[in-house]
C-alpha cells in the first residue's frame, strides 16, 4: 500500500510539476504580446486564447499533486484538534461520496465532452486566429484520471492512518515560505532545548 | 418540498459538511452533484435502455445497463461544463502570473533591504520601527500579496528588532500580523480579481477603487501607531544609536535608492499599466512577474533553487484557488436552477431592511464567516449569494466588494482561524503568546471598522479614481 | 396540475433588453398553453456561460436556450452563415425568410443534427436590424482613416474587419469601456443603441456610424433539446415552436420603440450619429468577397451561400423594385431631418 501511495505521490507530482512550468511560458507568451503590441504596433491574434489555455491546463494538471501535498484548503478548525485516526475514518466516508463521484464524471463525461469537440475540430471563438481548444477540453479528462490515481492513493493514506494513528506524509519538494521558516524555527528552539 | 426549499436545504447541509474538515472544493463539487442528480433525476429518461432490455438479456448485461443508466444523468454534464467555463475564464488568467510574482519577489531578499532603509529613514517619528514596519508590509504586501509569507518574514526580521528595542511584544505583534494581511486589499490583489470573477465587476475599476480605501486603512494603522507612541512612550521606545545606527544623508540616499526604488518601480509599472489601460491585468501580472526575476537576479538572489521553487508553489495555490470555483460553479448552477436565488432574494425582500440595515448585515455575516473560514472560500462561496440583492438595496457592486475587501483583512485576524496570528506564533520568540498577539491585534481591527464606516459616510473615497480613470 | 417547467437560459445578462425579449417569448408560451408550460427564463451564467448553452441544450443540462448561432461558430464555422453571413443584398427580414421558405431550416438542421450529431431542434425569430459599423473617438470617413484601429467584434466580423486594416482586439463585454478610455482599443461594435446605451459606450466615443455589413441579417436562435421536445404532446411542441413566430412580432416592435427612444437620448446626450461612408462600405464587400473564397473551400458552406444567393437574387430583387423610396416620403414630412 504505501508502494502504491508512493507511486501516486511521484506521478501526481511529475505531472503538477511539468505543467507547473507552463507559468514561465505564459509570462513570457504574454510579455511578448505586450512588446509586439507598443514597441511594433503589431499584436498578435493569439494571446488571450494562449493564456487561457495555459492558465487552465496549468491549474487542472495540478490539482492531483495539490491533494498529494495536502493543499486543498480545508475548514479544518474542529479537523486539526481530531486524532489522526479520527481524520482518517471521517476522510475514508467522505472520498467515497464526496470525491470519486465528480472524478469519475470528469473521465467519462469529460471523455463525451472531449470527444465532441475533437469531431467538430472546435476552435476558440475569441480571435480570427482560430486556436484549436479540443486539445484543451481533453486536459479535463486527464486532470480527472490523475485525479483518480491520486484518490485511490489517499484512501491508502487513510486506512493506514486508521491503523496506525500516523498520517504518511508526502516526500515534501517546497514549502511555501511560511512552513519553511516555522519549520526552520521549530528545529532551532528543539536543538536549544535537548 | 419544492425545489427553492430544497435549495435552502443544499446550503445549510454544505456549511454543516464543511465543518468536516473535507477539502472544501472537493465538498462543493459533491453538493453541487448531489442535489443536481436530484434536480436531474429523470428516471424514464436514465433508464430508458435498461427499460427496454428483454428477459433473455444476461445477468451481466443488465446491471451494466442499469449502471450505465444510474451514470446518466444531466448533472455529470453540467458538473463538466462549469469546469470548462472555470478553464477558460479570462479574469483568473492573472491569478497564476501575480501568484508567480509573489513568490519571486518573496524569494528575492528585497524585505529585508527595504526594512533597514526604511529604520533608519524613519528613525526620529515616534514609534519609528513600528512605522518601518508598517510600510515595510505595505510594500511588500503589495508585491506579494501572499499574507504568509509576509507575516513570517517580518515576523523574523523586524520582530526580534523590535523587541529588542524593548518595544511591547504585543503592540509589535499586532503591527506585523495587521500590516502583513494588507496585501489582499491594495492592488494588485489576488483577491480582487477572485471578486472580480465571482462577480462580474471589471477588475480594473476594483483595482482603481481599492486603492483610496487601502492606503486610507494604511493611514489609520500609521495613526494609531505613531499616536500610541506619543500616548505611551514606554510601548515604543525611540532606538538606541547602537540599534539603529545614524546614516550620513548622502549614504541614506544610496540605500533607498537601491532598496526601495526598484520594489516600488515595480509595483507602480504594474498597476499603473493596468490603470492607465496600457495593458490587461493579466499583461501586467505577467510584466510582473518578468520584473520580478529581473530584480532578483540585480540582487542575486535568484538561484535556480528558488526559481523552481516559485514555479512548483505557484501551481499548488492556484489549483487551490481553480478547484474551488470549480466547485462552486458546479454548486451555484445547480442552486440557481433550483431556484435558491430566488427564494433568497424574497425571503430578503420580505425583511422590509433599508439598504444601510441590509448593507450592515451582509457585512457582519461577511465578518463572521471570517472567523472559521480563510477570504477564499467566503469570496467565493457566499459572496455570490449576496450578489443578487445589491440590486434590490441598489448598492453598487463595486462599493460592496471593497466593503468585503477591507471587511476581510479581520478574517486572518480574528480566532479561531487567524492565520496571520498563527504565522507569527509559529516564528516568534517562545515568550511571545498568543494572547499577546491577539491583543495587540485588537486596535487594528477597530482601524478595519473604522475604516469601513468612512467609505460609507464618503463613498467617493471608493469612487473617485474609478471615476476620474473610466468615467461615470 | 402543475405546469411543465421549461428551463430557458438566455446568452444575455439580466440587465440588457434582450432578457426582455426572451420574457416576451415565455409570456406568449405561458399564456397559450394556459399555464400547462411555464417557461423559466434564466440569464447567461445562471447555469452556463454565455457560449455554452448549445453544449448545455444538447446535454439536456437546458431544456431551452435563448441565443445567436455565432455563438458556436467555433465548433462549426458555417454556424455564423445562419444570421451573420455574406451580406447580398437582403434584409434581416430576408434571411429570416429564406431560413423559413428558402431552405435554410433545413440546411440548419443538417448541419447541426447530421454534420456536428446534435441532439437539439433551433428555430430563428426576430430579424434583428442591422448592426451599426459602431463606436469611434474620431470621424473615420475613408479605409485610409481606419489603418491600425484596434477594433473590438465577434465571428466571422472579426475576419472581414481584419481584412479591412483593423486589428481586432477581444475583450468580454465588460471590459470594453475602460479598455476604451484607455486607448487599449480604439473602436468596438456591440448590436444595437439601446444594448449599447446600456453599458456606457458614449462615455468612451461621441461618433456612432449606422448602418454596415459586418453583421447585418442576425436573427435569435431558440434551441431545444430535442429528446425534451420530442416527449411533449403534439399540440405544447406547437406551442413552443410557433410562439417563436409570435415572439418575433412582438420583439420587432419593441425593438422599434425602445432602440429609436435610445438613438434619440444618445444624440441629445452628444453623441454624433453618422451614416458609414460608401467608401468603407464598398471596402467591406470587397472583403466579403475574399471571405467568401475561403468559406466555400467547405462543401456544406458553399451549398448554404448558393442557396442564399439565390434566393437574395429573386427575393431581394421584388423587395428593392418594389420598395417605394421611404426616404423622400419622410423628407417630405419631416424635411432636413436625414442626413443619408
Ligand atoms: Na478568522
Ligand atoms: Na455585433
Amino acid at each position: 500500500m504505501i508502494g502504491f501511495i508512493r507511486f501516486a505521490d511521484s506521478l501526481s507530482a511529475w505531472f503538477g510539476k511539468a505543467f507547473a512550468w507552463l507559468i514561465v511560458l505564459m509570462a513570457v507568451g504574454t510579455g511578448y504580446e505586450v512588446f509586439v503590441r507598443y514597441v511594433l504596433n503589431d499584436p498578435t491574434a493569439w494571446a488571450l486564447d494562449v493564456s487561457f489555455i495555459m492558465y487552465g491546463t496549468l491549474f487542472m494538471m495540478g490539482g492531483a499533486y495539490t491533494l498529494s501535498r495536502g493543499g486543498h484548503v480545508r475548514g479544518d478548525f474542529l479537523y486539526r484538534l481530531w486524532q489522526p485516526r479520527t481524520q482518517a475514518k471521517l476522510d475514508l466516508v467522505l472520498y467515497f461520496l464526496f470525491f470519486f463521484p465528480g472524478v469519475l464524471a470528469l473521465i467519462f463525461s469529460g471523455w463525451k465532452y472531449a470527444a465532441r469537440s475533437w469531431q467538430y475540430g472546435e476552435v476558440s471563438i475569441n480571435s480570427p486566429a482560430g486556436v484549436p481548444i479540443y486539445q484543451f477540453k481533453t486536459v479535463i479528462v486527464a486532470a480527472g484520471i490523475l485525479l483518480f490515481i491520486q484518490g485511490i492513493a489517499q484512501v491508502c493514506r487513510c486506512l493506514i492512518a486508521i491503523r496506525t494513528n500516523v498520517w504518511i506524509e508526502a516526500e515534501e519538494d517546497v514549502f511555501e515560505t511560511e512552513d519553511l521558516l516555522i519549520r526552520k524555527a521549530n528545529e532551532a528552539e528543539k536543538g536549544s532545548h535537548p | 418540498m419544492t425545489d427553492p426549499q430544497i435549495a435552502l436545504v443544499m446550503l445549510g447541509l454544505f456549511i454543516v459538511f464543511v465543518f468536516l474538515g473535507f477539502p472544501i472544493a472537493f465538498t462543493l463539487m459533491a453538493m453541487g452533484i448531489g442535489f443536481g442528480y436530484f434536480a436531474y433525476y429523470d428516471e424514464g429518461r436514465m433508464w430508458r435502455t435498461f427499460d427496454r432490455l428483454d428477459e433473455t438479456a444476461s445477468y451481466w448485461d443488465s446491471w451494466t445497463t442499469w449502471l450505465e443508466g444510474f451514470a446518466n444523468n444531466r448533472i455529470f454534464d453540467l458538473f463538466v461544463n462549469q469546469t470548462y467555463t472555470v478553464m477558460s475564464n479570462e479574469v483568473l488568467t492573472a491569478v497564476p502570473l501575480f501568484l508567480f510574482m509573489g513568490y519571486i519577489v518573496e524569494r528575492s531578499n528585497i524585505v529585508d533591504r527595504l526594512f533597514s532603509t526604511l529604520n533608519v529613514a524613519s528613525k526620529n517619528v515616534p514609534g519609528s520601527m513600528g512605522v518601518a514596519a508598517l510600510i515595510t508590509c505595505a510594500l511588500f504586501a503589495t508585491a506579494t500579496g501572499i499574507v504568509g509569507a509576509v507575516v513570517t518574514l517580518m515576523g523574523l526580521l523586524a520582530l526580534p528588532q523590535m523587541l529588542k528595542a524593548r518595544y511591547d511584544p504585543s503592540f509589535a505583534s499586532g503591527i506585523i500580523c495587521a500590516g502583513g494581511t494588507l496585501g489582499i486589499l491594495i492592488p494588485p490583489s489576488i483577491m480582487l480579481i477572485v471578486y472580480a470573477a465571482a462577480s462580474g465587476v471589471s477588475i480594473v475599476r476594483l483595482y482603481a477603487a481599492a486603492l483610496l480605501p487601502g492606503l486610507t486603512l494604511v493611514g489609520l494603522y500609521l495613526i494609531y501607531v505613531i499616536g500610541r507612541s506619543i500616548l505611551q512612550p514606554s510601548v515604543a521606545p525611540r532606538p538606541t544609536d547602537e540599534e539603529v545606527p545614524d546614516v550620513p544623508a548622502r549614504q541614506l540616499i544610496v540605500m533607498i535608492l537601491t532598496s526601495f526604488l526598484p520594489l516600488a518601480f515595480l509595483i507602480l509599472a504594474v498597476l499603473g499599466s493596468i490603470l492607465f489601460g496600457l495593458a490587461t491585468p493579466t499583461e501586467a501580472a505577467s510584466i510582473g512577474a518578468l520584473g520580478g526575476i529581473f530584480l532578483a537576479f540585480i540582487y542575486r538572489a535568484m538561484t535556480w533553487q528558488r526559481m523552481r521553487e516559485s514555479v512548483y508553489l505557484t501551481v499548488r495555490t492556484t489549483a487551490m484557488v481553480c478547484w474551488l470555483f470549480v466547485g462552486s460553479y458546479t454548486f451555484s448552477a445547480v442552486f440557481s436552477y433550483l431556484g435558491g436565488e430566488q427564494v433568497i432574494s424574497e425571503f430578503v425582500q420580505s425583511l422590509n431592511l433599508s439598504p444601510l440595515m441590509f448593507l450592515i448585515l451582509a457585512q457582519i455575516i461577511i465578518f463572521l464567516l471570517g472567523w472559521p473560514l480563510e477570504w477564499s472560500e467566503i469570496i467565493i462561496i457566499f459572496v455570490p449569494i449576496f450578489l443578487p440583492l445589491l440590486a434590490i438595496f441598489e448598492v453598487d457592486p463595486l462599493f460592496f466588494g471593497i466593503l468585503v475587501a477591507l471587511n476581510l483583512q479581520t478574517s486572518f485576524l480574528t480566532p479561531p482561524m487567524a492565520m496571520s496570528a498563527y504565522y507569527l506564533k509559529g516564528i516568534a520568540p517562545p515568550e511571545v503568546r498568543l494572547t499577546q498577539i491577539f491583543k495587540g491585534v485588537m486596535p487594528f481591527l477597530v482601524c478595519v471598522f473604522i475604516s469601513m464606516i468612512l467609505m460609507y459616510v464618503f463613498p467617493q473615497i471608493v469612487f473617485y479614481l474609478p471615476e476620474l480613470f473610466y468615467g461615470r | 396540475q402543475s405546469p411543465l417547467v421549461v428551463k430557458m437560459q438566455t446568452s444575455w445578462p439580466a440587465s440588457d433588453i434582450w432578457d426582455e425579449f426572451a420574457k416576451d417569448y415565455a409570456m406568449r408560451v405561458d399564456e397559450m398553453s394556459a399555464g400547462r408550460l411555464k417557461v423559466d427564463v434564466l440569464p447567461a451564467g445562471a447555469v452556463v456561460g454565455a457560449f455554452q448553452v448549445l453544449d448545455a441544450v444538447n446535454d439536456g443540462v437546458l431544456d431551452a436556450a435563448h441565443s445567436v448561432p455565432v455563438y458556436w461558430y467555433g465548433k462549426n464555422k458555417a454556424a455564423s452563415l445562419f444570421g451573420t453571413g455574406p451580406v447580398f443584398g437582403g434584409s434581416a427580414t430576408t434571411m429570416l425568410s429564406w431560413f423559413y421558405e428558402g431552405g435554410g431550416q433545413e440546411l440548419y438542421r443538417e448541419l447541426t443534427q447530421d454534420i456536428m450529431g446534435l441532439d437539439v431542434v433551433g428555430y430563428l425569430g426576430f430579424p434583428m436590424f442591422a448592426q451599426p459599423f459602431g463606436w469611434f473617438k474620431g470621424e473615420v470617413n475613408t479605409v485610409a482613416d481606419l489603418q491600425g484601429f484596434k477594433y473590438r467584434t465577434v465571428g466571422l466580423a472579426a475576419d472581414l474587419m481584419a481584412k479591412l486594416g483593423m486589428s481586432v482586439a477581444q475583450l468580454p463585454g465588460g471590459e470594453i469601456v475602460p479598455a476604451m478610455e484607455r486607448g487599449v482599443i480604439d473602436a468596438f461594435e456591440f448590436n444595437n443603441p439601446t444594448s449599447d446605451r446600456r453599458f456606457g459606450a458614449q462615455d468612451v466615443a461621441k461618433n456612432y456610424y449606422l448602418s454596415s455589413y459586418h453583421q447585418a441579417s442576425e436573427s435569435f436562435e431558440f434551441l431545444f433539446s430535442r429528446t425534451f421536445l420530442e416527449d411533449l404532446e403534439p399540440d405544447l411542441q406547437a406551442i413552443l415552436k410557433y410562439s417563436v413566430e409570435a415572439a418575433s412580432t412582438a420583439n420587432t416592435a419593441k425593438a422599434m420603440k425602445q432602440y429609436s427612444t435610445d438613438l434619440a437620448e444618445l444624440q441629445a446626450g452628444g453623441v454624433n450619429v453618422r451614416r458609414t461612408s460608401k467608401e468603407i462600405l464598398d471596402a467591406q464587400l470587397a472583403a466579403w468577397d475574399e471571405l467568401i473564397t475561403e468559406l466555400e473551400q467547405d462543401e456544406f458552406m458553399k451549398r448554404t451561400l448558393d442557396s442564399q444567393r439565390e434566393w437574395v437574387e429573386r427575393v431581394a430583387y421584388y423587395e428593392l423594385m418594389n420598395a417605394p423610396d421611404y426616404a423622400l416620403a419622410f423628407e417630405h414630412y419631416f424635411p432636413g431631418k436625414l442626413a443619408l
